[in-house]
C-alpha cells in the first residue's frame, strides 16, 4: 500500500471511531441514572419536572437525545458545567492552557531523558548501566504517580522548601496579561524574566512527576532498538572502516534506533494525558485534569462527557500523527489496517 | 473459562505426545526464567506480598463486622511510626496504617484476580471469534476494539466508575470493561498467525471439527502472550485501582492502599509523612514485582516483542 493511500484510509476510519467513542461517552451518561437529577430542586411540582424534561429533551427516545447532544458538540455547545458554574466549552478552553503547558514540559523531560537513558543503557548491553536503566524503566512503569508526587512534595516542599504547589506566585503574575494561557510564554511576551523563572519553578515538580512514566517507556524502547541496531551488518561495516565507536553510535546506530522509538511516543502521550488528572490534584494545578477530578466527585456528567470526548480525540489524533510519521521514517514498514 | 481438559469429544487428559512436550517445555522455560536475577527478585516480592495477604487475619485482629474497613482508634490520631500498638503510626482519623497496609494486600489480591479472570476470559472469547472465524465478524469486532482503545485506560475507567458512583465494586466493574480489549487484540493476532501453520491444515484434513481444532491446536499455541500480558496486568490493575481510589472513587474507610494515601495526603504539609508513604510503597512494590516477572517471562517466551 502506498503511504498516501494508507493515510487516506486512516483518515476515513478516524471519524467512524470518533462516532463510536461518542456513543460510548453518551451511553456512560445514561448508565448512571437519569441526568435530570442535577436540575432538580426540592419541592418541585411534577409539572415543573416535566417542563425541565421537555426543555432538555429528556423525554425523547435515546437515539434522538444522542443526536441532539452530538449536534450540540459539533456546534460547540456541550452543556453546563456544574463544577465550574459556566458553559462546558468555556470552562474547557479557560483551563486547557494550564494542562497543555505542563504536558509540554513533561514531554520535553520524557523525550530527552528517555532517549538519553536508553542510549546509555543500550550501548553498554548487559553491563551495570544497562541493568540500572532496566530497573529504572520498570520502576517507572510500576510507580503510582500519586505516590511519586507526594514523595517529591515531602522532600522538596516540606523539607527543603525549594518548590511549592500551585501554578505561580500571584503577586508576580498580577500584572501579566494572558494572551496564550501558557504562563511561560505570557511572561516572555511581557518581557518579564522574573515571572518566566517563577513559572518554570512551579512547573518543575509537576513536569518531572508527569514525565516519569513516559520517560521509562521511551528509555526502554530506545534501549532495545539500539541493541538491535548495534547487531546489524552496517554497524560492523562502519567499525571495520575504522570509525570511532562514539561516531558509530551517534551517526549510525542511534539514528536508526530512533525510528521504532517514535511509535511509543503515542503510548507515552496517553500516559501523560491520564497522569494529568492525579498530578493536577496533588499540585493544585488549575487545568482540565483537576476539573475532571472535581466533576467525577460531584457527578457532573456534562463535564465528564466533554472531558472524555476531548481527551480521546486528542489521543486518537496524536496516534494518527505518530503512525504517519513512522510510515514516512521507515519505508520498510508493512502498512496494514 | 475455556478449559481444555473438559472440552466436548476430547479425552480428559491426552496421555501421549503434546502433553509430554508441553510439560518438558514448561520445565525448560522455568529454568530460563529463574536464571534472570531481576525476575527472581520479582518472584520473591510476590511470594512475600501473597504471604501478607493470606496471613493478614493472623497478623492483626480483624475489624468487626467488616475486616475490610479500617478500625478507628479515635484516641490515637496522627501517631508517628513506632507508637506502641501502631507500628507504622496512625492516620488523621485514627486508622492503624499497618492494618491498612496488610489488609490492603488482601484487597489488592482479590481485585487483581477477579479483574484478570474476567478480562482474560472475555478477551480470549472475543479475540478467538474474530481471529478464528474472521471475515465480516472480525471486521466488526475489531472496530469495536478500536473504539475501546481510543479512550486512555485510566480516563475510561475513571469515567465509568464516576457515573456508577463511588464503591470498590464499581471500580472492579470499570476495570473489567476497560482491560479486556488488549487480550482480544493479542489473541486475534496470534490465532491468525497460528492458523497458517501446516499442523492446523493437517488436523483439518483428518476431519477434526473446527471447534476441536481450535481447542486442541490453535488456542494452546496462541495463549503464551496472553499469559505474559496477564502477569503484567496483575500489577497494572492494582496500580489503576489505587489511582481511582486515591481520586476518591472507593468508599471511605476501606482498607485499600489508594484510599490510605489519599487520607494521608492532607497531613504531609505538617510533616506527617507516614500515612501516605507506607501504603504508596506497597502499591509500588506490588506493581514492580509483577512487572519484573512479566518482563522476564516475555524475554524468555516471546523475545521478539521485547520492549513494546
Amino acid at each position: 500500500m502506498q503511504i498516501r493511500e494508507y493515510i487516506l484510509r486512516r483518515l476515513m476510519i478516524l471519524p467512524l471511531i470518533v462516532v463510536g467513542t461518542s456513543i460510548i461517552v453518551f451511553s456512560l451518561s445514561r448508565v448512571g441514572g437519569n441526568p435530570i437529577a442535577i436540575y432538580l430542586e426540592h419541592e418541585m411540582t411534577p409539572a415543573e419536572v416535566a417542563e425541565i424534561e421537555e426543555r432538555y429533551g429528556l423525554n425523547e427516545p435515546l437515539p434522538v437525545q444522542y443526536l441532539a447532544w452530538a449536534g450540540g458538540v459539533l456546534t460547540g455547545d456541550m452543556g453546563w458545567s456544574a463544577v465550574s458554574a459556566q458553559p462546558v466549552t468555556e470552562a474547557l478552553f479557560s483551563r486547557i492552557g494550564a494542562t497543555l503547558e505542563m504536558a509540554i514540559f513533561a514531554a520535553i523531560v520524557a523525550i530527552t531523558l528517555g532517549i538519553g537513558l536508553g542510549t546509555f543503557g543500550g550501548a553498554r548491553r548487559d553491563r551495570l548501566p544497562d541493568h540500572l536503566t532496566r530497573i529504572f524503566s520498570i520502576s517507572g512503569a510500576s510507580m503510582p504517580i500519586f505516590w511519586f508526587a507526594i514523595l517529591l512534595l515531602i522532600l522538596f516542599w516540606v523539607n527543603l522548601g525549594w518548590f511549592s504547589t500551585g501554578r505561580s506566585s500571584p503577586e508576580i503574575f498580577a500584572s501579566i496579561a494572558h494572551p496564550t494561557g501558557l504562563y511561560t510564554v505570557d511572561a516572555l511576551l511581557a518581557g518579564n524574566l522574573g515571572a518566566f523563572l517563577n513559572a518554570i519553578r512551579f512547573l518543575t515538580l509537576p513536569a518531572i512527576t508527569l514525565g516519569f512514566g513516559a520517560t521509562a517507556i521511551i528509555a526502554r524502547m530506545m534501549r532495545s532498538s539500539l541493541v538491535e541496531e548495534l547487531n546489524e551488518d552496517y554497524v560492523d561495516a562502519a567499525r571495520a572502516k575504522g570509525l570511532p565507536e562514539r561516531l558509530v553510535l551517534r551517526r549510525h546506530a542511534r539514528r536508526n534506533a530512533l525510528i521504532p522509538t517514535v511509535t511509543v511516543i503515542g503510548l507515552g502521550f496517553g500516559f501523560l494525558l491520564q497522569g494529568t488528572v492525579v498530578v493536577e490534584i496533588i499540585f493544585r494545578w488549575p487545568g482540565i485534569g483537576r476539573w475532571m477530578a472535581d466533576a467525577v466527585l460531584r457527578g457532573d456528567q456534562a463535564t465528564i462527557m466533554a472531558y472524555v470526548l476531548f481527551t480521546s480525540i486528542l489521543f486518537l489524533s496524536v496516534n494518527l500523527i505518530v503512525d504517519v510519521m513512522y510510515a514516512y521514517l521507515d519505508r520498510r514498514v508493512v502498512l496494514g489496517g | 473459562m475455556v478449559d481444555i481438559s473438559t472440552a466436548p469429544q476430547s479425552p480428559p487428559i491426552p496421555t501421549d505426545g503434546p502433553w509430554a512436550v508441553r510439560t518438558r517445555r514448561f520445565g525448560e522455560v522455568s529454568k530460563q526464567v529463574l536464571r534472570n536475577p531481576t525476575t527472581v527478585a520479582g518472584l520473591v516480592i510476590i511470594v512475600l506480598l501473597l504471604a501478607v495477604a493470606f496471613l493478614a487475619p493472623l497478623l492483626t485482629t480483624p475489624n468487626v463486622p467488616d475486616p475490610y474497613q479500617m478500625p478507628r482508634d479515635w484516641g490515637t490520631r496522627d501517631a508517628p511510626p513506632g507508637t506502641p500498638g501502631h507500628l507504622l503510626g496512625t492516620t488523621s482519623t485514627g486508622g492503624d496504617v499497618l492494618y491498612g497496609v496488610l489488609w490492603g494486600a488482601r484487597t489488592s489480591l482479590q481485585l487483581s484476580v477477579i479483574v484478570v479472570s474476567i478480562t482474560v476470559t472475555v478477551g480470549v472469547i472475543v479475540g478467538s471469534l474474530a481471529g478464528f472465524i474472521g471475515g465480516r465478524l472480525d471486521e466488526i469486532l475489531m472496530r469495536i476494539v478500536d473504539v475501546f482503545l481510543s479512550i486512555p485506560e485510566l480516563i475510561f475507567a475513571l469515567a465509568i466508575a464516576a457515573v456508577l458512583g463511588p464503591s470498590f465494586t464499581n471500580i472492579i466493574f470499570a476495570l473489567s470493561v476497560v482491560f479486556w480489549v488488549k487480550y482480544a487484540r493479542i489473541i486475534r493476532g496470534q490465532i491468525i498467525h497460528i492458523k497458517q501453520n501446516d499442523y492446523v491444515d493437517a488436523a483439518r484434513v483428518t476431519g477434526d471439527s473446527k471447534f476441536r481444532i481450535y481447542l486442541k491446536d490453535v488456542l494452546p499455541n496462541s495463549i503464551t502472550p496472553v499469559m505474559v500480558q496477564a502477569t503484567l496486568d496483575m500489577g497494572g490493575i492494582v496500580l489503576t485501582a489505587a489511582t481511582l481510589s486515591f481520586i476518591g472513587l472507593a468508599q471511605a474507610g476501606l482498607a485499600e492502599w489508594g484510599v490510605l494515601v489519599s487520607d494521608g495526603q492532607a497531613g504531609i504539609s505538617a510533616g506527617k509523612w507516614w500515612a501516605s508513604t507506607f501504603p504508596g510503597m506497597m502499591v509500588f512494590l506490588w506493581a514492580l514485582a509483577f512487572n519484573l516477572v512479566g518482563d522476564g517471562l516475555r524475554d524468555v517466551l516471546d523475545p521478539r516483542t521485547e520492549g513494546r
